[in-house]
């Protein structure tokens, strides 16, 4: 069973998009509702004061996730650094992925990006188990300068997912700037998997490449996580 | 390190104690239904320790400290460091037994009952008040100096103005502002460092006569013995930071290490740059002339080695440095009256966050109102000896706490960190806060014992029958 964290900035209003309890029907579901405080503020202050109003919405948010036949818990954070307790908390429950949630209805075409290269087969199993069995189109894709061996690995991972009886479709962007193309090819897809890059210069600079294909894409984004620490 | 304890006892609001088993891990506080993350590493911690302390002893003390116990003012501040390493070790026993944000305060009130902790921590919350007053005089006379660097003469007019304004500045700041500050605290902590490094180093090779102009030695204590300990009484002050790594002891991540770490490291460091600065600065200057420089002193230190670049170093340097400890005694205020006010100590409406920024703004309150009002006063020798009063008294308590508490272990009592030397150095913990409280001046001490009986008539009415000894949380 593949296990997804959801976090969610639950005191600010954030919630999950419609479709997204339906696309995770098959995964054990952690929600994980945090709120970040300013430093001025300790965590336990907050506690004392919001613990009641934030576990009422997270259970409200768990229920959704079992009302779509999924299996969900939560846990709620106050803390003073989201990173660390999202890495904290991926961690310690296992998850194989994490989502960024964003605005979508039922989820008919998933986009599956092979781009991180040191994981490729846990991305593809990982859209294996999500999808399994259900109505669901996937759409693997690679960004590439080596135009063969780029065909070769989707081909590959297109086979594992076919004999899964998965629908699927392959799409090579070769010279393309990878990050454009990845966010182009997201344009008529509903929700996206991917991997978590690892920090390069790039994304020091620019932001994580998952958060700013969330941040051009509408529908949601499941990170991979990388095998370390989960 | 779990435990429930029964809550006892109610206040006059019928308030009671906030207390809910927890699990403590080295990364989260674990509640019944939420998680606390740990989010602040060794590095922030000795930010904390050192950035508070340091602007005390180095910027604001030469000048006056030389002026009472002449050279020997560096056998000053070494008896200054030796107390507070003295009690270092056993707050970080207690910390690392129990790594919740309140401090000393916590400790107390848990190894030695609720009357005890009432008044240790009222007290601190005032002790922090009249030390922040004094870190914000202390930068007063920085801001008058640096105006007169960039060739704005405003004179010592200026310096209550200014200390105001910016202590009304920076609690708005904390309440308003959501920024992410503990970067910009640890870059000025590295970058104050740096200059007192390269100054020290200068100046100490100076000072031994290894290079720039021989000058001749100096009597070490002109004045005696007495003023070298009345003189540690006063610049006591400079070593209070480390009670404020104890404040946000619940937010250290990995406390069996850190805490200790950065309690003894903060001291430790601080101490050998203050002793090391008091020994640059009589060099330089003969006791007399510095202590007619008065608070800022060290800028005309700055400029005799290191001529107008080392006045505007030290200018510079003295500016971020009062500011920190500031702006970090602000935090610490904040967290000290929400310690107490969780624990039904003060109404519950004192530790209330708001929803706009986040912040705890009553708590923030209750610190820069009466910041400003003994700012007023610019009473900066009494200002530093109020607050080294009270936290004296808090130290030889926590001393005692960690007897109390060793001679007759709790289950739950279970630190990771035991004070090397047990009971030796608790013993003289104790015995040399509490001494050193006897040679402060009568004003200091009277103020220092009112505000503690005031503590003490305020638990009567409010809180008598609110039960804390060995309730954990």
């Amino acid at each position: 069973m593949t296990r997804v964290l959801v976090p969610l900035a639950i005191l600010e209003g954030e919630t999950v998009p419609a479709g997204l309890p339906t696309l995770l029907a098959l995964a054990d579901v952690t929600v994980l509702g945090y709120h970040v405080l300013p430093e001025q503020t300790p965590p336990d202050q907050a506690r004392l004061q919001y613990e009641d109003r934030a576990t009422a919405a997270l259970d409200d948010l768990v229920a959704e996730f079992e009302a779509a036949g999924g299996a969900a818990d939560h846990r709620l954070v106050f803390t003073h650094d989201r990173e660390q307790t999202i890495d904290r908390v991926a961690a310690e429950t296992g998850a194989d992925a994490y989502a960024i949630t964003g605005v979508t209805g039922p989820v008919d075409r998933l986009l599956v990006a092979l781009s991180d290269a040191a994981a490729v087969d846990r991305i593809g199993s990982f859209a294996a188990d999500l999808v399994a069995g259900r109505e669901i189109d996937v759409t693997l894709f690679l960004a590439t300068d080596d135009e063969p061996g780029g065909r070769e690995s989707l081909e590959a991972a297109a086979e594992a997912l076919a004999a899964a009886g998965i629908d699927v479709e392959t799409e090579l962007a070769v010279d393309d700037a990878p990050f454009e193309a990845l966010v182009d090819a997201a344009a008529d897809h509903d929700a996206i998997v991917m991997g978590e890059q690892a920090p390069s210069l790039r994304s020091f600079l620019l932001g994580e490449d998952a958060e700013r294909v969330a941040a051009e894409s509408v529908g949601p984004v499941l990170i991979v996580r990388s095998s370390d620490g989960a | 390190m779990s435990d429930s304890s029964p809550v006892a006892g109610t206040n006059v609001d019928g308030e009671s104690p906030q207390l809910e088993p927890t699990v403590e891990t080295d990364e989260a506080t674990i509640t019944d239904d939420a998680e606390l993350e740990r989010t602040l590493g060794l590095t922030g911690g000795l930010a904390i320790g050192i950035g508070t302390m340091i602007g005390a002893g180095i910027f604001v003390f030469p000048g006056l400290a030389a002026g009472q116990a002449g050279p020997a003012a560096a056998g000053s501040f070494a008896i200054g460091a030796l107390v507070a390493l003295l009690v270092a070790l056993p707050t970080s026993e207690l910390a690392t037994a129990m790594p919740k944000s309140g401090g000393g305060y916590y400790y107390i009130s848990r190894g030695l009952g609720t009357l005890a902790g009432t008044v240790v921590g009222l007290s601190l919350w005032f002790g922090l008040v009249f030390a922040t007053a004094f870190y914000l005089v202390g930068f007063g006379y920085y801001a008058v100096d640096t105006l007169a660097e960039l060739g704005v003469a405003v004179g010592d007019g200026l310096v209550i103005p200014l200390a105001l304004l910016f202590g009304a500045g920076f609690t708005v700041l904390n309440v308003t502002g959501t920024e992410n500050a503990a970067k910009l605290q640890n870059g000025i902590v590295a970058l104050l460092l740096s200059i007192l490094v390269v100054f020290l180093g200068y100046g100490g090779l100076d000072a031994m006569g290894l290079i720039g102009d021989p000058s001749a030695p100096e009597q070490f204590a002109p004045f005696g013995t007495m003023p070298i300990l009345t003189t540690a009484a006063l610049v006591f002050t400079s070593y209070l930071g480390f009670a404020q790594v104890a404040t946000v002891a619940g937010e250290m991540k990995d406390p069996g290490r850190n805490l200790p770490l950065a309690m003894v490291g903060s001291v430790l460091i601080v101490g050998v740059l203050y002793v090391a600065t008091i020994f640059v600065a009589t060099s330089a200057f003969g006791s007399e002339r510095l202590a007619e420089f008065g608070e800022t002193a060290m800028v005309e230190v700055g400029r005799h080695y290191l001529g107008a670049a080392g006045a505007v170093a030290i200018v510079f340097g003295g500016l971020l440095a009062t500011m920190s400890s500031a702006n970090a005694s602000i935090l610490s205020t904040s967290r000290a009256i929400y310690a107490v006010s969780k624990d039904a100590l003060l109404p519950r409406r004192a530790s209330h966050i708001n929803l706009r920024y986040g912040t705890p703004h009553v708590a923030l309150g209750l610190a820069g109102g009466p910041i400003l009002v003994l700012v007023a006063t610019g009473r900066v020798e009494l200002l530093a000896e109020v607050a080294s009063f009270l936290h004296l008294v808090m130290y030889g308590l926590i001393c005692v706490a960690l007897l109390a508490l060793r001679r007759n272990e709790p289950e739950w009592y279970d630190p990771d960190f035991r004070t090397p030397g047990y009971p030796v150095v608790p013993i003289l913990g104790a015995l040399a806060s509490f001494a050193l409280i006897g040679f402060m001046q009568r004003a200091s001490q009277l103020i220092g014992i009112a505000i503690m009986v005031a503590a003490a008539g305020w638990y009567a009415y409010y809180a008598r029958d609110v039960t804390l000894r060995g309730a954990l949380q």
